[in-house]
């Protein structure tokens, strides 16, 4: 069910109830969320923030319309572990923010048994649980995500403007993302144009760009796994405003 | 089905103008004005020889490409945009430039507040990208002879190449087709669509074609010509050299959409999140119904 099937849009007390969860990560994501600063005051009579861990105080987990989750899925976690249960139940409609949520990000990178939890050893990113797949409808690729994105995103989102989500709806069906998919993805099927787009988008520039052939140079240990990348690349999918073809 | 027309090939425009910048640049010329009166506060831009990009802050600095080598423009827009705080920049580069640049725009992936940050999007039309290596090879290719190229230009329909040695010598785009940048071959945007302005340098160097596609751009042409009224001479372009430029663009989207068709029927693989726009475009060239729109930020 979408979130809005049971309300008329006439209706003036229409609030989405929005909520942000957080499983293992380093809260940046829900932090740029907050940083969207005074175009975040446009969609505040449209949206009301029922649960986070950064700015309510609620302990239980509310029903809610769309659930904004940062950070991925601590298996050993109990706490985690009811969490997305809780999730399941409590969401209509999930989003997963930012690289560890979408696409495992840096957790990939870990190996666990290390202080102060040696008990936390094996992450997952929420498009790979099963229980929540179904719910999950949008990956939000970067690390983090910028707040213009998540506040295009919210809007998009309020507006159902299919046009502007469909490319998230696309990257949830995909687990896993790195600075790799340039090469694998555009480079070797004869894709790249050397805008350089992909090495402003990359956070940590284990993407560079290499003047003398004109693509990106890829260095993996840097690369934090967020696939903002190839998000960004204008040929991974729709780049405007070419003409679109209908 | 698609028809090789001036839509299509040039994009929708308000004005064609050549503008003479007498004994400079015009394009060079109008960054410099816009600097120099602070209608922008920097340039995003390529070195003249395209080899690497530029962030320019001061008019005596500007220096535009004019060579149709690779680019890599975007590459410097954080630093532009995020670490500078430019918040009237301006970008030169080719049409690819600005698919990046309009797709950070309008999802806001990978650069903070980019929306509000461009103040001018000027392209230049691009026969596509070549290396070093690869112009060195096409005019070997050419004329047998071994020499760089030194900058690129149209006249009456056709591309052709300055040397380094003088000479000039005129490019045919089967030629030319096999020596770009191979996404160059499936690129249907030579013109640069969804920018303010697209720029087609002539023959003479201080001379261009401004095809003027925006009301941004009409007016910042015309806040450049109210600053320095002796700097720049406009003059309407003719029919005649507007239709030049798209039998040019025509030839060359003919090798580029047979490429896409043969690409498509072989059934090559596209990146993962891409809504296929290659099958699209080889759907819609056999349709009769066809809904396209351009839009710019």
């Amino acid at each position: 069910m979408f979130y809005r099937d049971k309300l008329s849009f006439e209706d003036e007390e229409f609030k989405l109830k929005v909520g942000f969860l957080h499983f293992s990560s380093c809260s940046g994501c829900q932090v740029a969320f907050f940083d969207m600063f005074e175009e975040a005051v446009e969609i505040l009579d449209t949206v009301e923030l029922v649960y986070s861990n950064m700015l309510t105080k609620r302990r239980d987990l509310p029903r809610m319309d769309v659930a904004f989750v940062e950070g991925a899925l601590c298996i050993e976690d109990p706490h985690h572990l009811h969490l997305v249960k809780e999730l399941q139940k409590k969401a209509k409609l999930i989003v997963a923010v930012g690289g560890c949520a979408s696409f495992g990000g840096v957790r990939r990178l870990s190996c666990g048994n290390q202080l102060p939890q040696p008990q936390h050893q094996s992450f997952v990113p929420i498009t790979e649980v099963d229980l929540v797949k179904p719910k999950v409808k949008y990956a939000i690729p970067g690390c983090p995500p910028n707040p213009s994105l998540l506040y295009s995103f919210l809007l998009a989102l309020l507006e159902i403007n299919e046009d502007f989500l469909l490319p998230f709806e696309l990257m949830t069906f995909s687990t896993r993302a790195s600075g790799m998919d340039i090469f694998v993805e555009v480079v070797n099927k004869g894709f790249c144009v050397g805008c350089g787009t992909c090495s402003t988008a990359c956070p940590t520039r284990a993407i560079t760009y290499n003047y003398e052939c004109s693509r990106p140079a890829f260095n993996p240990g840097l690369c934090v796994y967020c696939g903002s990348c190839l998000a960004a690349c204008p040929q991974s999918f729709k780049p405007y405003p070419q003409p679109t073809y209908t | 089905m698609v028809a090789l027309n001036s839509r299509f090939l040039l994009g929708k425009y308000r004005e064609a103008f050549v503008v003479d910048g007498k004994g400079e640049n015009p394009i060079k010329a109008i960054f410099t004005l816009m600097l120099k009166f602070g209608l922008i506060d920097g340039l995003l831009t390529v070195s003249k020889d395209g080899n690497s990009p530029r962030l320019i802050f001061k008019a005596e600095d500007v220096e535009i490409p004019v060579r149709n080598s690779c680019f890599g423009v975007n590459a410097l827009l954080k630093k532009a945009v995020q670490k500078y705080r430019l918040s009237r920049l301006a970008v030169f580069g080719p049409a690819c430039t600005f698919d990046g640049l309009n797709k950070t725009q309008y999802f806001g992936i990978g650069c903070n507040w980019t929306k509000t940050a461009v103040a001018l999007k000027i392209s230049f039309l691009c026969p596509g990208v070549l290396t070093d290596t690869a112009f060195l090879s096409e005019v070997v290719d050419i004329t047998g002879k071994r020499a760089g190229v030194s900058r690129f230009y149209f006249q009456k329909g056709k591309l052709h190449y300055q040397l380094k040695t003088g000479e000039e010598i005129t490019v045919p785009p089967s030629f030319h087709h096999r020596y770009v940048n191979s996404a160059c071959r499936y690129c249907l945007n030579l013109s640069g669509k969804g920018t303010d302005l697209t720029a087609v340098y002539l023959k003479e160097r201080d001379k261009v074609l401004l095809i003027v596609r925006s009301e941004r751009g009409l007016s910042t042409l015309a806040q450049v010509q109210r600053s320095s009224p002796s700097t720049l001479y406009f003059r309407k372009a003719d029919r005649k050299e507007v239709e030049s430029l798209i039998s040019f663009l025509k030839e060359k989207v003919i090798l580029n959409i047979t490429d896409i068709i043969e690409r498509v029927e072989l059934g090559f693989p596209v990146p993962k999140w891409n809504d296929n726009k290659l099958r699209k475009f080889y759907r819609l060239w056999n349709s009769i119904d066809v809904n396209s729109e351009e839009e710019v930020f």
